[in-house]
């Protein structure tokens, strides 16, 4: 039993209009978030995250597919009846009920008995650092705080999974970075499963034990903060997360599953392959900004391109170099971390070579 | 110093609205002055007295028709209500479908159509009813008044169902509310405000017809309106603007509670 995944999405398509004008939201995706894990939907607006939340929720009901909450199929269950709770975008606290009236409301719903229901409620405050509010009305708390009530409305009755729908995006960015540590600290401490929905990538890489990327319905890439960040498969995750540089260039040897690549300016770049592809043509490379350094263009052997340095943006912790590679046509980003009392190494209109760090190139898969 | 333009400061406004406000409210005031007239005159004041209050509250058929007026409104509103509030519900709580805007104006629609119109159709119509099944009750005047009663307890339900957030209600139903319980314990407290303004509404309207009423109505069915109409065919006394005051009075006296409670709430 304990080998279940909390929440099992199999094939699952959610299709909204009929006819011509007809969308798919959710695109036959399937993923299976493990228990007491920490898991993030990540893509831009529009890109069926919130969709595929609300599938889990019961707001919403698939066309197609099933969705397992411990192995039970709950895809046609009305809302009330699944052990899931959602921590709303705008919170959605009753507004004729007090603070503790509306952390006990599930518990108070499920029928469990009134002393039972105090104790909880005493707990949750407790758990969201809370208690002097609890006889307050919710209009008369500021937003963080109607946060931390949500968050334990949503946990008192002790859900199988938490679904929380972009919930800090409605705070300042000091609150938000408050919010994302005591988020971290109530999964842990509460060990449920957290499904947690964001367009914000800095927030799903620091919180998240694994994210999912989305784009136009379906699920490009699951996995790790780092393995998202450092071996993204595909152009739109690489793209979404993180500034990257895209290079086109031709495959010329594979061995072990790394690639030597012919970008056309300059020499080889050794980029690794994802699992399993086998390249044909032409394909891109993936390379982020720090993972290259400038160097000398004639420095034998150091550098695998060259190009023309058109600006450097100094950014305090760090400088952006932004060059135009030798084939005149595609720009190169690169970031190197300031030292003290360093002088600018070069300046724009220099020629430059471009050194990478080994294992930091990728080939996409499209 | 220059003269600062502002949008909210128009010359003449203020004489318009001082105007407007004495074409409305002179007339009342001279009515309720008058009902405490000593005299037998409508407009030479001969002193103050309460005779013909005392006179109205003497009188049986002011006392019966104001009895069947409130008998009359007090069950309209109820159902009235009852029936906006699950029409609101049904168009407010659902996806928007072709027809929906159809069945807005079905239910507005008694708002559009002249008032005499509807009392003709309900003449002939229960008129009918009348022979085939023998009643000639008051329940032909309440089914009257609940069904133009419906649409003005509507508006105000409405609009406060659109105002509520679903996510409320889907927050509910997240936190294992059965849909009754949903209605219960979310929908209606927040609601109640507007369930109440459609009741009073409601409440009035049924009140103060006559149109309706005078074509439906049975002999002896007079409501106060009707009754009052009834009597301005005869010689006028005080006695009417006593009436006219105590009806005033309890309009007022709906208005009052109901800011009060809404206040309260929220």
């Amino acid at each position: 039993m304990a080998d279940l995944n909390a929440v099992e999405i199999r094939n699952v398509s959610k299709i909204f209009g009929f006819g011509e004008f007809a969308f798919a939201a959710v695109n036959d995706t399937s993923v299976a978030i493990r228990q007491n894990e920490f898991f993030t939907l990540l893509g831009p607006s529009g890109c069926g995250k919130t969709t595929l939340l609300r599938l889990i929720a019961g707001f919403e009901f698939p066309t197609a597919g099933e969705i397992l909450l411990n192995g039970a199929n709950i895809a046609a269950m009305p809302p009330f009846k699944r052990p899931v709770n959602t921590v709303f975008q705008s919170y959605a606290l009753f507004p004729h009920m007090t603070v503790a009236e509306n952390i006990g409301f599930g518990l108070q719903m499920l029928g469990r008995p009134k002393a039972e229901i105090e104790a909880r409620v005493a707990e949750m405050l407790k758990l969201v650092r809370m208690e002097e509010l609890r006889g307050r009305r919710t209009s008369q708390i500021s937003g963080g705080q109607q946060q931390r009530v949500a968050l334990a409305r949503a946990l008192a009755p002790q859900p199988k999974v938490l679904l929380l729908d972009e919930p800090l995006s409605a705070l300042d960015y000091k609150l938000r970075k408050d919010m994302q540590i005591e988020l971290k600290r109530l999964q842990s401490e509460t060990g449920i499963t957290f499904i947690f929905v964001t367009h914000d990538q800095e927030e799903a890489l620091t919180m998240s034990d694994r994210v999912a990327v989305m784009s136009a319905g379906r699920i490009l890439q699951v996995g790790s903060p780092r393995e998202i960040y450092d071996a993204p498969t595909d152009r739109f995750v690489a793209d979404f997360i993180g500034e990257t540089n895209f290079l086109k260039g031709r495959v010329v040897s594979i061995t072990d599953g790394i690639a030597q690549v012919d970008t056309g300016v300059g020499g080889r770049i050794a980029a690794a392959l994802p699992q399993g592809f086998v390249p044909e043509g032409e394909v891109t490379v993936v390379l982020r900004p720090e993972h290259a350094m400038l160097c000398a263009p004639d420095h034998s052997g150091a550098c695998q391109m060259t190009g023309t340095l058109e600006n450097v943006v100094y950014f305090g912790t760090d400088t952006h170099y932004h060059v135009r590679l030798a084939d005149g046509v595609t720009s190169f980003t690169l970031r190197e971390q300031n030292k003290p009392l360093q002088a600018a190494r070069f300046a724009s209109g220099d020629r430059v070579g471009i050194a990478i760090e080994s294992n930091a190139a990728r080939v996409l898969r499209n | 110093m220059a003269r600062q333009f502002s949008v909210r400061r128009q010359t003449g406004f203020t004489t318009i609205a001082m105007i407007c406000f004495f074409a409305l409210y002179l007339p009342i005031a001279v009515l309720v002055i008058y009902a405490f007239n000593a005299g037998q005159s409508l407009s030479i004041w001969e002193g103050f007295s309460l005779r013909w209050f005392v006179k109205a509250f003497e009188n049986q058929h002011v006392i019966e028709a104001s009895i069947r007026s409130l008998q009359i409104a007090v069950v309209a509103a109820l159902v009235a209500t009852a029936a906006a509030t699950m029409a609101a519900l049904a168009t407010t709580r659902t996806e928007p479908y072709r027809g929906l805007t159809l069945k807005y104006a079905f239910i507005n629609q008694p708002l559009m159509i002249p008032e005499i119109v509807t009392a003709v159709a309900l003449l002939i119509f229960f008129s009918r009813i009348k022979v085939w099944t023998g009643y000639s009750g008051l329940g032909y005047l309440i089914a009257a008044h609940t069904a133009f009663c419906i649409p003005f307890a509507y508006l105000p339900i409405r609009a406060r169902l659109e105002n509520m957030d679903l996510t409320l209600e889907r927050a509910a139903a997240d936190l294992y509310a059965t849909p009754w319980k949903t209605f219960r314990y979310v929908t209606l407290p927040l609601l109640w405000p507007g369930i109440l303004a459609g009741l009073m509404l409601a409440f009035v309207i049924s009140l103060d017809d006559v149109v309706i009423t005078e074509f439906v109505k049975s002999a002896g069915q007079d409501t106060l309106p009707t009754y009052m109409l009834g009597q301005l065919r005869r010689a006028i006394t005080p006695e009417m603007n006593a009436i006219s005051t105590l009806f005033l009075l309890l309009s007022i006296c709906i208005v009052t509670v109901f800011f009060f409670v809404n206040k309260k709430r929220i």
